[in-house]
């Protein structure tokens, strides 16, 4: 279960900065959130330490720590408001240089 | 009404005066006189705060909820928290005078004025809280306010400006939250006085290190140090006049604070291997922004080039760590934060009477013929950045090479040293080209443009502070003193 975690984080990351890197600008939002997700899971498997065990306690006796669960839903929140944010600030740059493409939104750099 | 609730009120202020800011949107004059007001009682707060927890000799903790330190969020002013509350709060109340004089359009929007109060809540709080997660949680606060206010400026570039600057900063942001979950995974808490004291016992977990650097990276990006700078130029070339001058001059001290607690209070003990990383970036830094600032076509660019260059000294002299450059870190970035707010307000305000409203070399060009106070001023303020008497900045450079020498660090000395003479070439070519050089024949500029009461005052300021230093060395050597001694602070936050 631990190493399926570990993968599945690892791969969310994978996936986040490749998009992130991408030209296209819609495809760096959605890498934002794949990002932001990614940061979540981890923040999730963080609950598991010092004996106690991650949000999905099966067994009696078992506790799970409710902090990591609570920093997760603040930053879902806090990444729900960002994206909404840059959705604007992306309709915006669209609809004034006509392209998605990061390289050709370069109106500052000279 | 005892005194832990001074901790919250510079916080709590601003943001109940946006929420009801909002509230007066349709009444721009009544919106304007009420959050200016609160502006000015967050910065009466916060000074008050400043003189209670240095004149009481003690931080005070608040326990937000009344839930005892390591279980809650306690918000925490010891005499560095509450320096740099009370700069932030002094250049946001600058700022906001300049918003209520300036010309631009975008400051009678009815969204302007709660926008810039919430940027003051978030920029506070994160200065105030003694949590990891909570810095979190401010620092997007501030974001949000800042990419919103520069989305709605009249250049047109806005809002290609905010996106790059919103972009980086949610990537930083997220590098904030994985040095949180790793510090939590290692110690299961996240308040600073706790993980001060756990890390001081056992700094061997292996995730510690990546905290560190996650942590380092986003103190950096938020401070537009060297190699995280790239969003700070653009930014500043397109950004509202006001906001700008605020993002450039105490934004950028977020990072200088974190890199302060870092280490002094987190990783004192690991404080070797950041120390080198901090007088490389900044040596490096002092070059680039120098040259930069040389080489732009831009004056609102060719100062935000430039707090890449002033940030560089103030990290050189956090990563030398001595008692002496520590101290000349603080006075460098309290009166780098109000001469280069002045400077771009007034680079703004020579922006708005050219003919075209831009900052670009070619267009205001012998603009300042019509405005010689603010020629003074520029003078003025120019001199305090490049570090010449009688303003404060001469005190600031002094100990930064007294530490340095003290040290024996010649070789970062001589770099610094060296770039020192650059900041004058710039901000002289940018005197003579908007001062001296006559207008271009047909040009005309505008008969109004910004007013410059809002430079006038820091610029004054920071020429009584450099005529009159010894409170602020007083009080910078005392917030030294309190940051040698970690063990205080965590004692005081954690109780008992």
């Amino acid at each position: 279960m631990d190493l399926l975690r570990a993968i599945a984080i690892g791969v969310l990351f994978g996936i986040a900065l490749y998009q992130l890197l991408r030209r296209n600008v819609i495809r760096i939002a959605i890498g934002l959130v794949i990002l932001s997700n990614a940061v979540n899971l981890f923040l999730l498997s963080v609950g598991a330490y010092n004996g106690v065990v991650e949000a999905y306690a099966k067994a009696v006796g078992q506790r799970s720590d409710a902090l990591p669960q609570a920093l997760i839903l603040t930053a879902i929140v806090i990444s729900m408001g960002g994206f909404s944010m840059m959705l604007a600030l992306l309709y915006v740059i669209a609809s004034r240089y006509r392209t998605g493409d990061s390289d050709e939104v370069r109106g500052l750099s000279h | 009404m005892t005194n832990e609730f001074l901790v919250v009120l510079p916080i709590l202020v601003p943001l109940t005066a946006a929420v009801i800011a909002i509230a007066l949107r349709r009444r721009h004059e009544v919106q304007a006189a009420w959050s200016f007001g609160s502006m000015l009682t967050s910065l009466v707060f916060a000074v008050l705060l400043l003189a209670d927890v240095w004149g009481q000799g003690r931080p005070l903790v608040f326990q937000l909820g009344g839930w005892p330190a390591p279980f809650g969020i306690s918000l925490v002013a010891d005499v560095l928290s509450a320096l740099m509350a009370v700069m932030c709060q002094l250049v946001l109340a600058g700022g906001f005078l300049y918003a209520l004089g300036c010309r631009d359009q975008c400051a009678q929007y009815p969204m302007f004025y709660p926008l810039f109060l919430l940027l003051a809540t978030g920029l506070t709080g994160a200065m105030l809280t003694g949590d990891l997660f909570n810095l979190f949680v401010f620092a997007e606060l501030l974001v949000f306010a800042g990419a919103a206010l520069t989305a709605m400026s009249d250049d047109r570039f806005g809002a290609e400006a905010a996106y790059k600057y919103f972009y980086i900063s949610l990537v930083a942001s997220i590098a904030l939250l994985l040095a949180c979950g790793s510090l939590y995974v290692s110690y299961g808490t996240l308040n600073m006085a706790d993980l001060a004291r756990r890390i001081a016992a056992d700094p061997s977990p292996p995730l510690v290190l990546p905290a560190m650097a996650f942590l380092m990276v986003f103190f950096m990006v938020k401070g537009a140090v060297m190699p995280f700078h790239f969003w700070q130029p653009d930014f500043h070339t397109a950004a509202p006049t006001p906001v700008h001058a605020v993002l450039s001059s105490v934004v950028v001290k977020l990072g200088i604070y974190g890199f302060f607690r870092m280490t002094t209070l987190l990783f004192p003990g690991q404080a070797e291997l950041i120390r080198p990383v901090l007088v490389v970036a900044g040596a490096v830094g002092v070059w680039f922004g120098g040259l930069g600032a040389v080489g732009t076509y831009d004056a609102k660019r060719m100062l935000a080039y430039s707090t890449l260059g002033q940030l560089g000294f103030i990290l050189v002299a956090i990563g030398w760590g001595t008692p002496l450059a520590l101290a000349a870190a603080i006075v460098y970035a309290f009166n780098h934060s109000l001469l280069k707010a002045a400077m771009l307000m007034l680079a703004g305000s020579v922006a708005s009477r050219a003919p075209v409203k831009t900052a670009a070399f070619d267009v205001i060009t012998g603009v300042g013929k019509k405005m010689p106070l603010a020629g003074v001023l520029f003078l003025l303020g120019g001199m305090g950045l490049a570090g010449i008497p009688p303003l404060n900045g001469f005190i600031g450079k002094l100990m930064l090479f007294q530490s340095g020498v003290e040290s024996q660090a010649y070789l970062p000395l001589a770099v610094i040293g060296l770039a020192g003479i650059v900041t004058l070439v710039y901000v002289m070519r940018a005197f003579q080209r908007i001062w001296w050089v006559p207008m271009p024949a047909g040009a005309k500029t505008k008969p109004y443009g910004d007013r410059l009461i809002a430079p006038a005052i820091l610029i004054a300021l920071s020429l009584a502070l450099g005529l009159w230093a010894e409170p602020l060395l007083r009080l910078a050597y005392d917030t030294v003193a309190w940051l040698s001694v970690p063990e205080q602070y965590v004692r005081v936050v954690l109780g008992g």
